[in-house]
């Protein structure tokens, strides 16, 4: 271990076919696999948009991002499933028995567009930059390369999410109180995806998977959105806010952690529907996967 | 209603002469996707036609990957901003047009190099097998849709990797 550990220290990237410790390989396929489950039911989410959606432009963001989102789980599934660790099915039967993790602002339910242009606009942002802190550095090859793709594709999403952010602050009274209701809802669930102050010899961080500390990213974010949501003329739903006049640097005060921890025990407000959901689409759309896989190959 | 003439800005005068051709492509070249940035659209083969009229008006015909490619509004807006700054432009306009229709032939021997450089993705031109960006492979389709509807994914047969194959 300790050569392998010097070995990643030195910026070594391991490939699929070399030679890992096991503790390795059970690190990287499960922050993989918590990813690929993450990038699925985010893209079940945004599928349920599609018909609701308010207007043409935004029904094609909400579709490519959907198909964005899923096409994503598909090729980390892939990446993950690799690893020899476990198949995809696995992967999804324990997803569906919640036996396995995926991100906690999926444990939510959103209930307006405002919920849906909040999730874009905040939530998005942080996944972004949790994600672009694993690109930067990640020694684990395969997972590095897809992030790299998924990254720019998120980077999209990103503008695509200020988009929605700037037609709705710039629209009714209505329209302003419906995503001031959303940012109360959903402000502490962005900030809470960003994981608690990492721990000392966290693995991830040690073995390269990982190149920023969570309260460093989480700080970034707060740091950006305070200070944006506020020249929007919102209300960030912090009592506690301070600014501090020397630095001019945002404090959010004491956070919460008690909804996260329940989001990962599958106690969130809406994880039982989510993942029972998710089951049901799995089972009615089998039909697809036999047609698939009995398909004859179609001329290019 | 009052009709107010104001007097012409700058911006709208051309500086020396209509601008050249070369200058607007030159442009449109520095555009990326926004999906694959470091990539540029001219090299994706959007890029159809222009005119310039005698006023800096710069008329732009693109073509888009599909039809439904929710990037569209962002490209022709990154588009127009990067013309309006050749000197001489005028008015910009963007057209996506319905045909031709965008094949991977349109992608320039660059723009696949660059592809397959940053980002592993192989580009499929016709019936030509692609081969794997990384390792020259044989690649394995795995799924007619990918992350986009203008992308598949497959397995390279070699070095496992997991491939993205652009197509029409």
């Amino acid at each position: 271990m300790d050569d392998f550990e010097a070995f990643l220290d030195d910026g070594g990237i391991v490939e699929v076919d070399d030679e890992m410790p096991m503790a390795y390989r059970e690190a990287v396929f499960s922050f993989i696999e918590m990813h690929a489950n993450s990038e699925l039911m985010g893209g079940l989410t945004e599928r349920d948009w599609i018909p609701k959606t308010p207007g043409l432009r935004h029904k094609m963001s909400v579709l490519a991002k959907t198909q964005d989102e899923i096409g994503h789980g598909h090729l980390l599934y892939m990446v993950a499933a690799d690893m020899g660790m476990k198949t995809r099915q696995e992967m999804l039967e324990d997803l569906f028995a919640g036996r396995s993790k995926f991100h906690n602002v999926f444990h939510y339910r959103a209930e307006t567009w405002g919920d849906q242009v909040a999730i874009a606009f905040l939530v998005d942002a942080a996944a972004l930059a949790s994600q672009q802190a694993v690109l930067k550095n990640c020694s684990y090859g395969p997972y590095r390369r897809i992030l790299k793709r998924i990254v720019s594709e998120e980077g999209f999403h990103m503008r695509l999410g200020e988009d929605r952010m700037m037609r709705i602050a710039q629209g009714t009274d209505r329209q302003r109180e419906l995503f001031q209701g959303a940012l109360d809802r959903w402000f502490w669930p962005a900030l809470q995806l960003f994981g608690p102050d990492s721990k000392p010899g966290d693995v991830l961080l040690r073995w390269h998977i990982k190149s920023e500390r969570n309260e460093v990213l989480r700080d970034g974010w707060v740091q950006k959105f305070v200070p944006l949501l506020q020249s929007y003329g919102f209300t960030v739903p912090a009592p506690d806010l301070t600014q501090d006049p020397e630095t001019g640097k945002w404090d959010v005060g004491p956070i919460d952690w008690e909804p996260l921890k329940r989001t990962l025990a599958q106690g969130g407000p809406d994880s039982a529907r989510r993942i029972s959901e998710a089951a049901d689409n799995w089972a009615r759309t089998a039909w697809v996967r036999d047609a698939l896989a009995e398909r004859q190959p179609v001329p290019a | 209603m009052s009709t107010v003439h104001a007097p012409p800005s700058p911006r709208s005068l051309p500086a020396a002469g209509a601008p050249d051709r070369a200058s607007v492509l030159a442009a449109v070249a520095t555009v990326d996707d926004p999906e694959y940035p470091g990539v540029s659209i001219l090299d994706l083969g959007l890029f159809e036609s222009l005119s310039i009229g005698p006023d800096g008006q710069v008329d732009l015909d693109l073509v888009p990957t599909f039809s439904g490619c929710p990037a569209l509004a962002m490209i022709a807006e990154d588009v127009r901003a990067a013309v309006r700054t050749v000197p001489g432009v005028g008015d910009v306009t963007v057209a996506w047009l319905a045909a031709p229709a965008w094949t991977t032939d349109r992608v320039t021997a660059r723009g696949r190099a660059a592809l397959a450089q940053e980002f592993t993705v192989a580009v499929r031109i016709g019936r030509s097998e692609p081969q794997c960006p990384r390792c020259g492979g044989r690649l394995d389709d795995r799924s007619l849709f990918g992350p986009s509807r203008c992308r598949s994914v497959a397995l390279c047969g070699d070095c496992r990797e997991t491939i993205e194959i652009m197509r029409a």
